[in-house]
């Protein structure tokens, strides 16, 4: 009976570690997958590790993490062990209770702990702002900057604020475990308080020190929900280009890189816990008073070092690691923060990469390159303050609402020669009729993306988002916008109306077909691993996106793609420019590199998104002939660049009135999911 | 030795309401060996690390030398303290903990325009290890100058701290319980070694201890300290045969402590019964405090005491057997080498100079009734609880 519960416990403990290291062990083999699948092993290969170290954002945010951490870890150190030290000063009363304050933010959900941060930040902006201006204007002598934004400062201070507690918590048992009098023994032999802490402190509480830095590095490192909030626009830690790179879908780097991540980490813990283990050794011989054997090796250096060579030896190595560390960080900030910049705000696999490396080659201007997960996203982080753009690629709807506001800034067309070769198409757009903001970026369509494989009918209504055929196999996209539009639009009405009796009718439609189940989320980028996959049987999203998803998708997947007979939106992307945006100049050089003829086949072939670009449009087949070797087909260009008779058909977002909006909002909350 | 040192001036020590010094006025004088004596929470550490400068008195003056010295920092103070449980340096060896005073330089006073200049001069490294070889050879620790500290017995720990005080040459040395932590045997090695420390180098020691014994055997003066206030400052000698009070006599040494009244110049009443002593100067008819030592008592049969009893209890404690006896429902204790057996009748004979009078004192009838004997000495002879409430009262600096 006894032998059988002990099965049973071994058995439950086997489950458990099985549970909750059989993911790791997954990822770390398939980052040595040959083939791009997360589920099917095609052979050994070191590939995806090879890719990282040329992958400009990995490293990137490789430098901006070793950066922050070593900062912050730095900094945090020394201010949590002179606050360990100030607490174990203080009487009982006040001792025990500060020590249980200084657990509450480790304990605190990091999510609080990043937005209230975020928000706090943001304040003492705006207060900046209102005090650098009142001062630039009272004295010409000193110019204060007036915009503040979150970055790489932010970066370290929040990094440096939640690792302080764990410094605390690390030298607290230290001061504790110490003799009291130690520090009035060395004051009575002639320190003062500062050489006390040196001499005597310092060594006493060494090992509390190393260990709480080793905790607040990793903490640092494994930071995401924290940084992700402070971090603002332009600085992205390894943890946030992770979390960008798998909103498409998880790639074989990702898998490399986080092994990576999780190796260092557990080699760091791994030291952190057999020091402790030597250390506790220790402690308890000299609490058992039994003569600790003196270890030959380690006292014979120990004399070597206690002599005056060794002395000289050991100031020189302490100078020499000073140095490596503070060159470490220099170069590191040198590397993240080199100028001249341009801050860049687009869409998840909206670019081809390689531009951006051609760019800074030819310009030697660093581009900082992030992405938005909407319109609607990016509209809010810019409300907060929080980012500092230059160049933003919105889509039409959103640059006249962007407009209306006084958001953005007139392009200069005199340092944009390139706008020349916009198609006639894409200039005068209802949002920018004057052509004062915008060069456009993209251009598409939105249709109905279906696997064929499990829908045996031939598609062509928007009917089958709202009924019962395929419940649970729809996926709705997490967008009011586009999701009430497409209601609208079969139920025969404007995508643009603002009779809040058609939005409302159209929301029933779409609230309705949620009560019974039909849809099985709601969805942005995750769209293209579940269907890619074959998860779901039946979305909606933009023509160019349902390109790189066939091309993507799993064996026994056979995705289409129509614009229903009702019709649908079709759409402009344009890149505008940020009012006070820093980079100005720089912004202008980017917008017409990108509006090239070069650069738009070049995107038109790794995004598959129409050009709006005349001359790149009209040859992007030729140009796909001469890459690959093989005539594209025209359907699938047709589906890229919609020929004018299914254009006819669909109709361009405009900026809705601000009713209008508050009710698209209103009642996008009021469907969950 | 008639030089004045170190004089406390009405010191006051206070924490929020609670007093722990109370006006304290004392005197130190050069080259003696002082103890505070007194049970725990008496106020004789915060005397100690008042002098150390560790502690600065709520008011009252320190004077060293005749000079104000209470907002000199501790480093400044030509004064060393050998702490409780040592306090040494964990992360150096001997030889590093004995040099550490040393390294942190000497000072030097010097004229100039009229003013004292003070300043740190480094030591030469041959000279400090000169000075620490010397000092661990009066510490008898030669050999053991590259042994971690954490590899020493807690003798040799002790002798590593003495060694590191002294090498400073101080003009006092401070000692805080130097010896709580040791064993009996070697507590007595010790102690007869820090005497002889103290006589070869000539300075002088400022001892703490809640033990009487080591009080009486090592010092030069004892101050016997309660709650917060000298009780009495004197040779041991006067100490123990001319205890000031109730709570003196009973602290030093073993007493029975009986009510009495004076009848007139030597001659004091107890239990109704007049004897013959030698104390002068009292009142006519004045109540006082009478204190019997226990082996000023001559047991004799009972027919020629001068007192009669019943044997309650019998100790044999090697040279002597403790006796307690009960007089009329009070119970005193006798040391006598003569065996009674419990429960016999006996007589008891005092001389005159058994007999010591006291005034009555706040500690009157506290003590001196040997009922609760065993009790009493237990609390006495238990370290640990001293040790912890000690600490508590350094909590709360």
């Amino acid at each position: 009976m006894r032998k059988q519960n002990r099965f049973g416990g071994r058995f439950v403990i086997g489950l458990v570690f099985l549970f909750l290291y059989l993911p790791i062990f997954l990822l770390i083999v398939f980052s040595f997958n040959a083939g791009d699948s997360s589920a099917v092993w095609q052979g050994f290969s070191l590939k995806w590790y090879a890719s990282l170290f040329e992958n400009r954002l990995v490293m990137e945010s490789l430098a901006t993490t070793l950066l922050v951490s070593l900062l912050a870890t730095a900094i945090a150190t020394v201010a949590g062990t002179f606050a360990a030290i100030g607490i174990y000063s203080l009487t009982k009363k006040w001792r025990d209770p500060i020590l249980v304050v200084n657990d509450v933010p480790m304990m605190n959900a990091d999510i609080v702990t990043g937005v209230s941060l975020c928000l706090f930040f943001v304040a003492f902006f705006n207060g900046w702002h209102g005090f650098a201006e009142w001062f630039n204007s009272v004295q010409h002598a000193i110019t204060l900057p007036e915009q503040l934004h979150l970055g790489l400062v932010t970066l370290i201070l929040a990094h440096v604020c939640f690792n302080i507690p764990y410094v605390i918590l690390n030298v607290a048992p230290k001061l504790r475990q110490m003799d009291k009098n130690l520090v009035d023994a060395a004051q009575d032999l002639g320190c003062t308080w500062m050489q006390a802490f040196f001499k005597v402190i310092l060594p006493e509480i060494k090992p509390g020190i190393v260990s709480g830095a080793l905790i607040a590095f990793t903490m640092s490192v494994d930071d995401f929900v924290i940084s992700y909030f402070t971090a603002g626009s332009s600085t992205q830690t390894l943890a946030m280009a992770i979390y960008g790179m798998t909103k498409k879908r998880v790639t074989p780097v990702v898998n490399a890189v986080s092994t990576l991540m999780f190796l260092a980490v557990l080699v760091v813990l791994v030291i952190n816990n057999i020091r402790e283990m030597r250390q506790e050794k220790m402690a308890e011989k000299r609490a058992s008073f039994e003569p600790v054997k003196p270890n030959p090796f380690i006292e014979s250096i120990r004399e070597k070092l206690a002599t005056p060579q060794g002395r000289v030896f050991r100031r020189v190595t302490a100078a020499v690691l000073c140095v490596a560390f503070v060159a470490t960080v220099g170069l590191l900030t040198a590397f993240t923060t080199s100028v001249p910049v341009v801050n860049v705000c687009s869409w998840g696999e909206y670019i081809d990469e390689s531009l951006i490396d051609q760019f800074e080659e030819e310009y030697g201007v660093r581009v900082n390159y992030q992405t938005a997960e909407s319109n609607e996203a990016m509209y809010s982080l810019l409300k907060s303050g929080g980012a500092d753009y230059d160049v933003i690629v919105p889509s039409d709807y959103m640059i006249s609402q962007l407009i209306e506001e006084g958001m953005l800034e007139e392009l200069d067309y005199g340092q944009i020669p390139n706008y020349s070769q916009i198609d006639d198409r894409f200039k005068d757009l209802p949002c920018d009729p004057e052509n004062r903001y915008t060069v456009p970026y993209t251009w598409g369509t939105v249709g109905i993306i279906y696997n064929a494989a499990v829908v045996d009918e031939e598609i062509d209504s928007w009917s089958v988002l709202f009924d019962d055929t395929y419940a649970g196999q729809v996926l709705l996209i997490n967008n009011s916008r586009d999701a009430i539009g497409v209601a609208l639009k079969y139920l025969g009405y404007s995508m643009n109306t603002t009779d809040p009796d058609e939005i409302n009718e159209a929301f029933e439609l779409i609230a309705d077909a949620n009560a019974r189940g039909v849809y099985q989320g709601k969805v942005m980028d995750e769209i293209f691993q579940t269907m890619e996959g074959g998860n779901a049987a039946i979305a909606f999203y933009y023509a160019g996106d349902y390109l790189s998803m066939v091309e993507n998708q799993a064996d026994g997947v056979d995705l289409r793609f129509v614009i229903p007979k009702e019709g649908s939106n079709w759409f402009v992307d344009a890149m505008c420019v940020l009012k006070d945006a820093p980079h100005y100049e720089n912004a202008m050089k980017w917008i017409n590199f990108i509006a090239s003829k070069e650069c738009n086949l070049a995107n038109m072939d790794y995004i598959w998104y129409a050009s709006p670009n005349a001359e790149a449009l009209e040859e992007y087949p030729a140009y796909y002939e001469e890459l690959y070797g093989e005539e594209l087909d025209e359907e699938t260009y047709e589906i890229m660049a919609a020929p004018e008779d299914v254009l006819e058909r669909c109709e361009m977002y405009v900026c809705l009135p601000q009713e209008a909006r508050t009710l698209y909002n209103d009642l996008w909350i009021k469907l969950g999911i | 030795m008639s030089k004045e040192l170190i004089r406390l001036s009405n010191c006051v020590m206070s924490y929020d309401d609670e007093i722990v010094l109370d006006h304290i006025d004392l005197s130190i004088q050069d080259k003696e060996f002082l103890t505070l004596l007194g049970p725990s929470g008496c106020g004789k550490t915060t005397t100690l690390r008042i002098i150390g400068g560790f502690l600065t008195p709520t008011s009252g003056d320190v004077l060293f030398d005749g000079h104000r010295i209470n907002d000199v920092p501790p480093h400044k103070r030509m004064v060393n303290t050998v702490f409780q449980r040592y306090a040494l340096f964990p992360h150096l060896n001997v030889f590093e903990n004995v040099a550490f005073g040393l390294r942190m330089g000497q000072t030097v006073v010097e004229q100039e325009g009229g003013s004292e200049i003070r300043r740190k001069v480094k030591i030469p490294e041959a000279e400090i290890h000169q000075r620490v070889m010397e000092m661990l050879e009066i510490v008898n620790l030669r050999g053991f100058e590259k042994r971690p500290v954490t590899a020493l017995s807690g003798g040799q720990q002790q002798r590593v701290a003495i060694a590191r005080a002294l090498v400073n040459r101080p003009k006092v040395l401070l000692l805080d319980e130097p010896l709580g932590a040791l064993d009996m045997r070697l507590r007595k090695d010790m102690q007869q070694e820090l005497k002889r420390i103290q006589q070869e180098m000539e300075i002088t020691f400022i001892y703490v201890t809640h033990d009487q014994e080591e009080a009486l055997a090592m010092s030069d003066t004892v101050v016997v300290m309660d709650g917060g206030r000298i009780q009495q400052v004197g040779s041991p000698e006067d100490i123990y045969n001319e205890p000031r009070n109730a709570f003196v006599a009973d602290f030093i040494g073993e007493s029975n402590i009986i009510d009495g009244v004076m009848r007139a110049d030597c001659v004091v009443e107890i239990f109704n019964r007049r004897f013959q002593c030698l104390d002068k100067g009292f009142e006519k008819d004045e109540p006082v405090d009478v204190v019997i030592r226990p082996e000023d008592v001559d047991i004799v049969s009972e027919a020629e005491g001068q007192l009669k009893g019943t044997v309650t209890s019998v100790t044999f404690k090697g040279v002597h057997y403790d006796t307690i006896v009960d007089f009329y429902g009070f119970k005193w204790l006798i040391q006598t080498t003569d065996f009674c057996p419990e429960g016999s009748r006996i007589g008891i004979k005092i001389d005159p100079d058994g007999f010591h009078v006291m005034k009555k004192s706040q500690y009157s009838g506290m003590f001196g009734d040997y009922s609760s004997y065993s009790e009493e000495y237990d609390e006495i002879n238990d370290p640990t609880l001293l040790d912890e409430e000690e600490e508590d009262a350094a909590d709360e600096e």
